[in-house]
């Protein structure tokens, strides 16, 4: 103990006013858990969904590829939970696998979207002018079509793979990224602050990144964490019409478009399965969001 | 009005064109060869250079972009929208026969999204944090989540278990034959009306709330007039403008969701045509199709746009 030696003095209290980093963010999850528990509830299980799509090879009980022709179509049972498919694969570790291919899709798609969409906003909200009005009209062009309709377009033009498929979602979110960011700038940019930094002589650029960009932080990450769940649909659904990710990798949509090639009937396991991992998937992840718009920017509610 | 309507006409069709600007860059500049999809990537490479420029000429591919654009738009104005690659069947002569029953799907989901919405959104707004509030909120959370189409395989694999049921496949017209029609068109309406049903719900709950805070609706209620009417006549009608915006920008949803869910029940749709197109590469087709939705998307929405205009002075009057 050594309570005169200034600098070590100077240390703990310096400890006391910055917890560390691990410390804020334990903080603000009880935060978080206290405010909105049955989002911190979903959080867990979106949590669980992540870790479960990271070590996929590790956790799927076999080889989501490898025909059985002597496990044909067979009903869940002890050595497949879900079921085997047409050409005898276990559709549990299909799924398993599946989800790793529509996480990375939808997380990849959302973050591309919504940064070029805010990246664009940003410019449009602080230029304003006719580039802003331009660039207004070439959004509404973009909005002019149902999402998935864009998709497949986009999807079909480029041909199959994974990255068109993360292409063709990300074009979809561009106009959702772009027209709020936009408006959080359009009323930023008239605050004393950034009136002050452009008195002291900021450029543009300093003015956008340095005094504007950080207030767009958060709407940014409502606005991602709020499409997550639909990127995750869009992608299941292009699967499901054959544009999505090519057989014989597995994401939920083509097992459900294979599940229709599968007879005249198609076998209860192979439907009922993949359609509940997307549905919790994309529940866990909606309500997730909902708790973080709330926690970060409740006016937001109900408008993003 | 008559102002108000003749700048949004003008808008629509400034957006109709810039729509099939998108949907022309889209098929001709992003770097797929239209011919891979006709002779698929086997036969494409057995094709001389020759035959090639041969093909695309005769497909009209190897003029200048601009004439193909004013020719596919010049095509369009004449009515003739092509034929495919792989039927015989002219694309509009297939959009006739086939848009009624995508059309009838898309009007009835909208009508159910409103009868189940609404109620329910009445329901949990005059009782807020009730139990019955908190299984409507769930409710329409969980038809968020679930995708439509997958709803719909459920559907139609359970009436197979339970009463060995199967929808008819072909075509009849609502006329002719409304039960086989009617059977058609339950099941994708009620799948899709539900995912509406989701969002209208969940948006009259919350416009509501804030009307009946309002002081006009506390005064009538000062005055003596009974609970029902001030919600039925004086809330009500205000709390119900952005629904009808929000349904308009719904159609969206319906249009493009009748796709996949048409291709779970086996509807023999427009739904279906695209899918069809998607699954043989058809860009030419695709190319007409797309643009027909977007049309169809932006005009219904001009509709809407007029329709709360009429309703709501303070619109019109900006």
């Amino acid at each position: 103990m050594s309570a005169t030696d200034p600098a070590s003095a100077e240390a703990a209290v310096a400890a006391q006013q910055r917890p560390s980093a691990s410390a804020r963010a334990l903080d603000w999850l009880r935060r978080f858990a206290r405010r909105s528990p049955v989002s911190a509830f979903w959080g867990v299980v979106a949590a669980l969904i992540v870790l479960i799509a990271v070590f996929a090879p590790l956790i799927a009980p076999a080889d989501p590829l490898t025909a059985n022709f002597r496990m044909m179509s067979k009903p869940p049972n002890e050595a497949a939970l879900f079921g085997t498919d047409q050409v005898g694969r276990d559709v549990l570790s299909r799924i398993i696998h599946g989800s790793q291919t529509s996480l990375m899709v939808a997380v990849a798609a959302v973050l591309l979207g919504t940064t070029v969409g805010a990246v664009w906003g940003l410019a449009c909200g602080y230029f304003g002018g006719r580039f802003d009005l331009f660039s207004q009209r070439i959004i509404e062009f973009m909005q002019s079509f149902p999402d998935l309709i864009l998709a497949m377009a986009i999807a079909m033009a480029l041909g199959a793979g994974t990255w068109t498929v993360i292409l063709a979602i990300a074009i979809t979110r561009i106009p959702f990224g772009g027209r709020v960011i936009r408006s959080v700038v359009l009323s930023v940019k008239e605050m004393p602050f950034v009136e002050a930094a452009r008195g002291l002589g900021a450029s543009h650029m300093r003015l956008m990144f340095r005094h504007i960009l950080p207030q767009c932080i958060a709407p940014y990450l409502i606005l991602a964490t709020a499409h997550l769940g639909v990127a995750i649909i869009i992608e299941a659904s292009l699967g499901f019409l054959g544009v999505g990710i090519p057989p014989p990798n597995p994401t939920w949509g083509n097992m459900l478009a294979d599940s229709l090639n599968a007879g005249l009937v198609p076998p209860w396991w192979l439907v009922l399965f993949p359609g509940v991992a997307i549905t919790v998937t994309v529940l866990a992840f909606n309500l997730l969001g909902d708790g973080i718009r709330d926690m970060l920017d409740p006016r937001l509610r109900g408008s993003v | 009005m008559l102002r108000y309507v003749a700048r949004r006409l003008g808008l629509g069709v400034l957006t109709v064109f810039g729509v099939s600007i998108v949907v022309f860059l889209i098929m001709r500049i992003l770097p797929g060869d239209p011919l891979v999809a006709v002779l698929g990537s086997d036969g494409m490479q057995r094709l001389t250079e020759e035959q090639r420029t041969a093909y695309l000429t005769d497909l009209g591919l190897n003029a200048p972009l601009y004439q193909q654009y004013l020719g596919w738009m010049g095509d369009i104005l004449r009515g003739d929208f092509g034929r495919s690659f792989f039927r015989s069947e002219s694309v509009a002569d297939m959009i006739l026969r086939r848009g009624p029953l995508t059309a009838q799907i898309a009007a009835l989901s909208v009508l159910l999204s409103w009868v189940v919405g609404i109620p329910v959104a009445i329901v949990s707004a005059l009782r807020p944090n009730s139990v019955a509030d908190g299984a409507v909120r769930f409710l329409s959370i969980f038809f968020l989540a679930v995708p439509g189409f997958w709803l719909g395989m459920l559907i139609v694999l359970g009436l197979l278990f339970a009463f060995g049921y199967r929808a008819p496949l072909t075509g009849a017209d609502l006329l002719g034959d409304p039960w086989t029609t009617m059977q058609m068109i339950l099941g994708p309406a009620i799948v899709l009306g539900l995912g509406q049903a989701a969002y209208i719900a969940r948006m009259a709950r919350s416009s509501l709330l804030e009307v009946i805070r309002e002081d006009y609706v506390r005064t009538a209620r000062a005055k003596g007039v009974n609970a029902r009417a001030v919600i039925r006549l004086h809330a009500l009608p205000n709390a119900l403008l952005p629904v009808i915006t929000l349904s308009g920008i719904l159609l969206g949803f319906v249009l493009a969701g009748s796709i996949p869910v048409e291709r779970a029940f086996g509807a023999p749709g427009l739904g279906q045509a695209m899918f069809q197109a998607v699954s043989e590469r058809d860009v030419f087709v695709m190319q007409n199709l797309v643009f027909l939705y977007a049309v169809v998307f932006v005009v219904l929405n001009i509709v809407v746009d007029i329709l709360i205009a009429w309703l709501d002075p303070r619109i019109r009057y900006q």
